[in-house]
């Protein structure tokens, strides 16, 4: 079986199914933080397949998923470094102890 | 031979004026030789110009004259000329001689005075301007001697300024000549509009006609009326007594006073060419004439007596002119100078002497003041008409001209107006010097005040007989007096002098004058108020002015000023309704929106939860619908 | 000519004005001797001008030179006998009054740098000869006087400041519809160029009611004179003798300048009106000047009056008459100063201007009170003494105009009125006694009578040569009538 553009679309759309879930269930930051990524890299992954089968002479989608993990890994690290404050203020990692932004 | 030294008669005293008056006054005082020496040398000047004019005669052209451009307007120039001529030769040496006489004078009587120095300056420049007044060949350069005149009054009889009475008199004096000031200034408008210059030749030859003619002579008789204190412009004269007796001799009796008939006596073709001014001067002369003569009759002060005898023969002077004899009149003028002055000067050693000026309180002078009794006695009979002084020679001349021009009536008022002269100057001859003697301590004036009263007297005594040969001078017959008026004259005179020897003379059984008071109280009320002009121009003139000033300075102050801040207070309220439109409506509108922000704002927060989970449920329930979204748009 | 002259002495006074400012208070002694040097070497460029001035010629000394060519704007100054007669009179009369507040203790700096400004602006009102340019300057004069007023005044400072400013910016609001709707008219802001460009009569009519607020109310005439009183009475001395001296006369000037040459027929219809409001004025005048007790507001009414003389004579629109007007105007300017800057003198030591409070300054003040005394009869009209030229001059011509002779008389009446006034001001303060106020004080020092003295001599001299004037006016007068068409 030959992988094509609608095995990967499926994975992507599975990557990105779960990470949905884990971003919408889980109360941990860190998890939330986690699925997330699940989610940016199932985008990852379209953008690949989308440029490896339906533009094959230039790379404009590989270049865009790296662009994006660059992005993700600043943004993980800016994340994680708010997870810290956070813990370090309330002790917890926990989404809802943190209700400060209520209007 | 250069006769422009005659520049030099009125310069000199100029010159005083201008190196005494920046002086401080110690240094002044200092220099008071300085004047009278000026004055001297014009009076030598003088008597050089005159001889140079001698014998006169109807010269057409003057012996000498000189011209300044002082203007050019337009096509037109404005000159002021002097000229030496018969008639301003004569009036050169009677204001030189008559000044020269006040200034020594003034030694004696001033010499007392801190200020002296002043007084000298004052007159230095009196008899400039005086001067030049008689030297003027054009109505403009008379016009501005006189004002300048019209100063030195003010500034002399307010010499004592720190008393009251001084104070009040100069400025009266100097507004009641201005009054008729306005009438010469604007008889100089006409003659402006019409001839288009100001000098004598020009102005005199114009073809006048008869309408214009009478209005310009109409308004310079006004100007010379206050000059010269005809009724009912006069009240100002008496009042000048208060300055120095010697300045009232020499500007209150002989020279500035004239100065109106000497106006009236330059723009005499003028007048002729009306013929209605001729009679108005004629009656103003002889209203003055008789009513002035009357309140001499009543007054106790002796300067005041003087000074209504003054107005009184400037009322003959005025009779001359307006019978048609200017020379008649100048002659009269000329006459008067010296004996008046002479009068005055006696007056002052008299005052001196008895420490007061009121005659009842003198007497018996006679023997104390034996010189002052003497020249006294020439200028009162002078005054009063009788033969040989030259006060008898010149008022004939003016009654005979009545006479000749058969104005009966004139004649006959003027007659009375003669003797009631001779009554009041015997009264007050009487009553000053053989009265019982009330005062112990009397001494004679010194001898710088007493030679020039004998100078002036024995002028007074003589120059009565050379009346012919001055008309010729002047070009104008004065003949001798007939045989009829003078008779008649003489025995009015007689009659006047008789009647005052009778009431105030006699040694014992004097008249007791409080009777006849008391019998006519209602005419002599009437003279003693001085026919009420006084109170008259007080009340409604200087009253009415001051009331009206008073209320058109609170209208300015209140209407007119009002009006204006009025505006201002209407534009503020204006601003304040302006401001509070601002606030509440147009602020309103601002403020408003921006409430209405905020209650949306409010209303928008709750979907602020801050709770990140709910968040991601937004979102992802957002991407949902968009999905859903895309997709049914894609089918 | 290659030295721009005019420009120089309009604006020397503008340099002077920013390093006396620049210098500061620190600095006063410097400042003000800047001040002077500036306006004495202004002064004296104006004298070498006037005895370089041809009589016989127009406009001298002239500098033109494109601005806003779009708007046909032109920088152009010009000089001729009026503008001469009126820059002699800012140019003295600045100098004197920097002279006579040389001991002015309050921010000294600021004092002189705004007379200096004040005399850029006045010295360019009377030498610009385009309306923008004659605008600029108009307005800039009110900037240092309000100052001047509102900063050294008296009690009601604030007050009188502000009415001054605005009455007259009230004016030339009306000036500045003027001269945009002549603008518009004509295309051009050129002052001379304007003038015989034979406009339109009704449209004339209107533009002369334009200017005539504008000039009237600094003139000022009645009804329209209150803010002269308050002015006069609160500001320092020096700000009083320009005041008087030298800004009433830019009203008038501009009638001589502007309305009377770019207007004729408008001027002709509106000459009886305005002789009538000249002849109130001078009797109003006189009248309120009467019963005045403050010295200063009585100077003050008293300007009322004589102006009033300057606009009988421009109503009549005869040489004489506008001879007489530039007479007054010139004769007041330094008369008015020094009764103001007596008052100030007198001021300055019996702490007092009411009139009831002093008497007997020539006892015991000799030289301020015969000053005084010679100030008083100069005013009232004595002839020999430069008051009676112009006053006379006006008469004769407002006699020999169209003006009804009932408005001459009234006139004439009003010198018998200021004789009034005058006098009994003399009468209460030089003569009597002396008063409580002047028993102790010192006569006036020798700089105070260096101030007074070029006056006195400018009196005389012009009073007994009316020429030393007139040579220079009646040139003008000529042009300005030749331009009226021989009115």
């Amino acid at each position: 079986m030959s992988v094509g553009l609608p095995q990967m679309l499926t994975l992507s759309a599975m990557l990105f199914g779960i990470g949905l879930y884990g971003a919408l269930s889980r109360k941990n930051a860190v998890h939330v933080m986690m699925s997330l990524e699940l989610m940016a890299n199932a985008v990852n992954i379209n953008l690949v397949a989308f440029s490896r089968f339906v533009t094959p002479e230039v790379m404009t989608g590989q270049f865009f998923a790296v662009f994006s993990m660059v992005v993700s890994a600043a943004e993980i690290g800016l994340g994680l470094a708010l997870v810290i404050a956070i813990y370090r203020r309330k002790r917890s990692v926990e989404l809802d102890a943190v209700q400060e932004l209520r209007g | 031979m250069s006769m422009d030294y005659v520049l030099l008669v009125p310069l000199l005293p100029a010159l005083a004026f201008a190196v005494l008056t920046p002086m401080p006054r110690t240094v002044r005082l200092k220099l008071v030789p300085l004047a009278v020496g000026a004055v001297f040398g014009s009076l030598v000047l003088s008597i050089a110009a005159f001889l140079a004019v001698w014998p006169g005669g109807q010269q057409l052209e003057p012996a000498w004259h000189g011209v300044v451009t002082i203007a050019h307007i337009g096509d037109r120039a404005i000159s002021l000329g002097l000229a030496l001529e018969p008639m301003s030769a004569v009036m050169l040496l009677v204001v030189t001689i008559v000044g020269a006489a006040v200034q020594v004078y003034s030694l004696g009587y001033m010499h007392r005075e801190e200020r002296i120095g002043w007084y000298y300056a004052a007159l230095s420049l009196f008899t400039a301007a005086m001067l030049v007044l008689v030297l003027s060949n054009d109505f403009l350069g008379l016009f501005m001697a006189w004002e300048v005149m019209g100063l030195c009054s003010y500034l002399l009889i307010g010499f004592w300024h720190e008393q009251e009475a001084p104070r009040l008199a100069s400025i009266k004096a100097f507004l009641t000549t201005k009054v008729g000031d306005l009438g010469f200034m604007l008889a100089l408008a006409v003659i402006y509009a019409e001839v288009g210059v100001f000098d004598f030749a020009t102005v005199l030859g114009h073809d006048w006609s008869a309408g214009t003619a009478t209005f310009v002579a109409l308004l310079m008789l006004f100007g010379a009326m206050g000059k010269s204190a005809q009724f009912p412009l006069h009240t100002w004269l008496p009042d000048a007594m208060a300055g120095p007796t010697p300045a009232s001799a020499l500007i209150h009796a002989a020279t500035m006073v004239a100065a109106g008939v000497f106006l009236i006596v330059r723009a005499f073709p003028i007048f002729e060419a009306s013929g209605i001014a001729l009679t108005v001067t004629l009656w103003v002369g002889l209203g003055t004439a008789l009513l002035s003569g009357l309140l001499a009759m009543v007054q106790h002060d002796i300067k005041k007596v003087l000074a209504y005898s003054t107005i009184s023969q400037l009322g003959f002077m005025f009779i001359a002119l307006g019978a048609g004899s200017p020379t008649v009149a100048l002659y009269h003028l000329v006459t008067h100078a010296y004996f008046k002055s002479l009068l005055f000067l006696g007056a002052g050693v008299i005052i001196h002497a008895a420490h007061t000026q009121d005659m009842r309180q003198m007497g018996g002078l006679a023997r104390k003041l034996p010189v002052t009794s003497l020249t006294f006695a020439a200028g009162s009979l002078a005054l009063a008409g009788v033969v040989p002084f030259s006060g008898f020679w010149s008022k004939d001349e003016i009654l005979a001209v009545l006479l000749h021009e058969q104005q009966y009536a004139a004649f006959a008022i003027a007659l009375a107006a003669a003797f009631v002269t001779a009554f009041y100057v015997a009264r007050l001859w009487f009553r000053v010097f053989t009265a019982p003697t009330q005062q112990a301590e009397l001494h004679e004036g010194h001898r710088s005040m007493v030679a020039p009263m004998v100078v002036l007297a024995a002028i007074t005594a003589v120059i009565g007989f050379f009346g012919p040969t001055l008309g010729g001078f002047l070009g104008h017959g004065i003949p001798w007096p007939a045989f009829g008026t003078a008779a008649v004259s003489t025995f009015a005179a007689a009659a006047g002098i008789m009647l005052g020897w009778y009431v105030y003379g006699r040694r014992k059984s004097v008249v007791n004058t409080q009777v006849i008071k008391q019998r006519f109280p209602h005419a002599y009320g009437v003279l003693v108020n001085k026919y009420y002009f006084d109170l008259t121009y007080g009340y409604f003139i200087v009253g009415g002015y001051t009331a009206l000033a008073r209320g058109l300075a609170s209208l300015d102050a209140n209407v007119v000023d009002g009006i204006v801040n009025g505006a201002a207070r209407t534009w503020r309220s204006l601003a304040a309704l302006g401001w509070a439109f601002d606030r509440r409506v147009i602020d309103g509108v601002v403020n408003g929106s921006a409430s209405a922000v905020r209650a949306a704002g409010a209303r928008m927060r709750t979907l602020q939860t801050g709770s990140v989970r709910g968040y991601q449920t937004l979102v992802a329930g957002a991407v949902v619908l968009f999905v859903i979204w895309i997709l049914v748009k894609g089918a | 000519m290659n030295l721009p002259l005019l420009t120089i002495i309009v604006f020397l006074p503008l340099l002077g004005a920013v390093t006396v400012a620049l210098l500061g208070n620190a600095r006063a002694t410097a400042g003000r001797a800047i001040a002077a040097t500036v306006s004495v070497v202004d002064l004296v460029l104006v004298a070498w001008m006037t005895m370089r001035f041809d009589v016989s010629a127009g406009m001298q000394f002239v500098e033109k030179v494109a601005w806003v060519p779009q708007a046909n704007m032109t920088y152009h100054l010009g000089l001729d006998g009026m503008s001469l007669t009126m820059v002699v009179l800012s140019a003295l009369l600045t100098l004197l009054a920097i002279v006579a507040s040389w001991k002015t203790g309050k921010n000294p700096a600021l004092w002189f740098s705004m007379l200096l400004l004040l005399e850029v602006g006045m010295n360019g009102v009377f030498l610009a000869m385009d309306f923008v340019l004659f605008y600029v300057f108009w307005e800039l004069v009110l900037v240092p006087m309000y100052f001047l007023i509102a900063m050294w005044g008296g009690p009601r400072r604030q007050y009188a400041a502000v009415k001054f400013f605005l009455y007259t910016l009230f004016g030339s609001v009306f000036m500045l519809v003027g001269i945009i709707a002549l603008y518009l008219q004509t295309g051009t802001f050129d002052i001379l160029e304007m003038a015989g460009a034979g406009l339109d009569p009704s449209f004339q009519w209107w533009v002369f009611g334009a200017f005539f607020l504008g000039f009237a109310v600094k003139v000022p005439i009645f009804p329209l004179h209150t803010w002269l009183p308050d002015a006069h009475v609160e500001a320092p001395t020096a700000a009083s003798v320009l005041l008087a001296g030298v800004l009433l006369k830019m009203g008038s000037y501009g009638f001589l300048r502007i309305s009377l040459p770019i207007l004729p027929d408008a001027a002709a219809e509106w000459s009886t009106f305005i002789a009538a409001l000249a002849a109130i004025s001078i009797v109003y005048g006189a009248a309120v000047a009467f019963a005045q007790t403050d010295m200063k507001k009585l100077v003050a009414y008293s300007s009322v009056s004589h102006m009033g003389f300057v606009m009988l004579g421009i109503a009549s629109m005869t040489p004489e008459g506008l001879n007489g007007a530039v007479a007054v105007m010139f004769s007041h300017g330094i008369v008015t100063g020094m009764l103001f800057f007596l008052v100030g003198m007198v001021y300055d030591r019996t702490h007092t201007r009411v009139i009831a409070e002093v008497s007997g300054l020539s006892s015991k003040v000799p030289i301020a009170g015969g000053l005084f005394a010679f100030a008083s009869f100069a005013s009232l009209g004595l002839p020999g003494l430069s008051g009676f030229v112009g006053e006379f001059l006006s008469l004769l011509g407002a006699w020999a105009s169209d003006i009804p002779v009932g408005w001459v008389i009234v006139s004439a009446i009003g010198v018998l009125l200021a004789a009034a006034y005058m006098l009994w001001l003399v009468q209460r303060v030089v003569l009597g006694s002396p008063s409580a106020a002047v028993e102790s004080i010192p006569d006036l020092s020798t700089r105070e009578v260096l101030v007074l003295v070029p006056l006195v001599m400018l009196t005389i001299g012009v009073g007994v040569y009316w020429d030393s004037l007139l040579r220079f006016t009646d040139p003008a007068v000529r042009s300005i009538l030749a331009m009226m068409g021989g009115a």
